[in-house]
């Protein structure tokens, strides 16, 4: 497997302020990457240094280039979506349509097609007269007709309701992603996307906090509800995060002897979102 | 160059005033051609007539491109700001199209496609008010509006006057340019004030004049250097129309002075400033993703 995303000592500054403190990671091809982070954490200054559009420290390398100075050739086997709503207003639906088209070599015009047919929104339409959902699903099918090696997703979901963002995540991962391809995606629906995502990059205060895959998680991490009585004695065991639930305590553990932790009650592997407030509260 | 012209296209799908504006002045102009007063108050002779044709007609295309200078200057103004500032920026910058793409193909649409599409209009505009006045007031004018020569002269006066301001006013386009790339916020403040500070800071530390008489100069020195002046008598003709005195060129031949206008350094420095400046601004581009 190849790195398609390669970062060493990668940090950003604006002006005193540490947006990326020396981070070190790496995506491997073929994979849905969870980048999870509180607010202000530096996941939108990675995403920005990943997409080449903006300067910064360190090594970075994506799909075999350095993104900054090379923008447009990334741009052909790379797309993104930098957040929602940054669609033109002035924009048609159509033109939109034709002028990807027009532009990218890898843009599926048939495919952009067949998913806004699905959405009912008609190509002569403004971007302005939409609805910020339908907006959001304009801009999603502009983007996943892009045969792209990676699709960096920063909040793509934000403004749609539930039944169409069951259907993008559904779209995303039946049609869209297959072996060639790498998701990067962020989000504060952690719920939403924990059943889809491969790995996890946890970041918080410039720092990755955790990475590793999905897998790994059930063999590093554990959670176990502990009744009030052994609750000293489960301490002792040094778990690094609890918080109270139904009458118990849950205790989250790191690299834990699984055979003792048994001895207190039922042993689970954490939910992404539980290990994610687990480690960062 | 596939991509210039689908970027070019996109200047023409969001600033629809590019056409918008030619179109209403070209109506505008062909009403009053229709329904305005027409009437000299004196008799006119042939060779008046020779003098007063090529006067309409002039004031005529003049009208377009004095109203296009104030167009073009907005349009500048914003080209590389309103994207930053509805954040539509991130969805063109997601796309395979270099930041250097993007500002060439908008100061292409400055300075050639938005005066092309004037310069239609103003053809299309003078030939119906040369019909129509033709009709209307053939006592005055008889056919001196239908000449073939005076024709030629008005395509490749306003040729020379789209690819000779390009040039001389590049600095001022540069300059708009630059401050659109860069203005957070305030646009036309950043444009009026850093020049405005230089001019005052000068005056009062060095008691000196350079960017007030440099500024003036730009602004003023394009006719005296790509027209020949009043000096120049066989070029001018004078008649007295009942209490009017109109002067027009006798024929443009005689006013063009492209040989002074390439040869004047003045030109050039100025084409290497704005130069300078659209650098920048492609620079400022790349580094910009938000206001």
């Amino acid at each position: 497997m190849s790195a398609i995303i390669e970062a060493r000592d990668l940090t950003k500054n604006y002006g005193s302020q540490l947006a990326l403190d020396r981070v070190n990671f790496s995506i491997e091809s073929g994979r849905i990457v969870g980048l999870i982070g509180p607010n202000g954490a530096g996941k939108t200054s990675a995403l920005r240094a990943i997409l080449g559009l903006t300067a910064y420290r360190g090594h970075l390398n994506v799909l075999g280039r350095e993104p900054f100075a090379n923008r447009a050739a990334l741009m052909q086997e790379a797309s993104f979506i930098a957040d929602v709503a940054v669609l033109p207003s002035w924009l048609k639906v159509e033109q939109a349509i034709d002028f990807v088209a027009g532009v990218h070599p890898r843009f599926r015009r048939d495919r952009a097609l067949a998913l806004l047919a699905k959405t009912q929104i008609a190509g002569s339409r403004r971007i302005r007269e939409l609805s910020k959902g339908m907006k959001t699903l304009v801009h999603l099918a502009l983007t996943m007709a892009i045969d792209a090696r990676l699709l960096v997703l920063d909040e793509p979901t934000l403004g749609l309701d539930i039944l169409a963002r069951r259907s993008f995540y559904d779209a995303l991962v039946n049609d869209y992603m297959d072996d060639t391809r790498t998701i990067l995606i962020t989000t504060h629906q952690v719920e939403e996307v924990e059943n889809l995502l491969t790995d996890v990059l946890f970041i918080d205060q410039g720092r990755i906090a955790v990475d590793c895959s999905i897998d790994d998680i059930a063999a590093r991490y554990a959670a176990v509800a502990v009744a009030e009585d052994k609750l000293i004695e489960a301490r002792a065991l040094r778990p690094f995060y609890e918080r109270p639930l139904l009458g118990k305590t849950v205790l989250y553990f790191e690299q834990p002897d699984f055979a003792r932790l048994a001895a207190f009650g039922e042993v689970h592997r954490p939910s992404v979102s539980d290990l994610f407030v687990a480690k960062l509260s | 160059m596939h991509t210039t012209m689908w970027l070019v296209r996109r200047e023409f799908w969001e600033n629809r005033a590019i056409w918008i504006v030619p179109a209403v002045i070209g109506v505008a102009l062909t009403i009053a051609a229709l329904f305005g007063r027409i009437d000299l108050g004196a008799a006119v002779s042939a060779e008046q007539q020779q003098v007063i044709a090529p006067t309409v007609l002039l004031a005529y295309g003049f009208t377009f491109f004095a109203v296009m200078s104030i167009y073009s200057s907005w349009y500048l103004m914003e080209c590389l700001y309103a994207d930053r500032k509805d954040r539509s920026v991130l969805f063109w910058k997601s796309l395979p199209i270099s930041d250097t793409a993007t500002v060439l193909a908008k100061l292409f649409t400055a300075v050639i496609a938005i005066p092309l599409v004037y310069f239609l209009a103003a053809d299309i505009s003078t030939l119906l008010l040369a019909f129509i006045v033709s009709m209307r007031a053939h006592a005055y004018f008889g056919s001196v509006l239908w000449q073939p020569e005076l024709w030629l002269q008005l395509q490749v006066l306003w040729l020379y006057v789209i690819v000779t301001t390009a040039i001389w006013f590049l600095p001022f386009t540069g300059w708009l340019m630059l401050v659109s790339a860069w203005a957070k916020r305030a646009v036309v403040l950043w444009l009026i004030l850093p020049p405005l500070a230089l001019y005052g800071a000068e005056q009062l530390f060095f008691g000196s004049h350079f960017v007030g008489s440099q500024l003036t100069e730009r602004a003023l020195g394009y006719l005296p250097r790509a027209f020949y002046d009043h000096s120049n008598h066989a070029a001018w003709a004078t008649t007295a129309i009942g209490t009017d005195t109109i002067t027009a060129p006798t024929s443009v031949w005689r006013l063009l002075n492209p040989v002074g206008f390439v040869s004047s350094p003045a030109t050039w420095i100025g084409v290497l400033v704005g130069a300078a400046m659209i650098y920048g601004a492609i620079q400022l581009r790349l580094r910009r993703a938000e206001t």
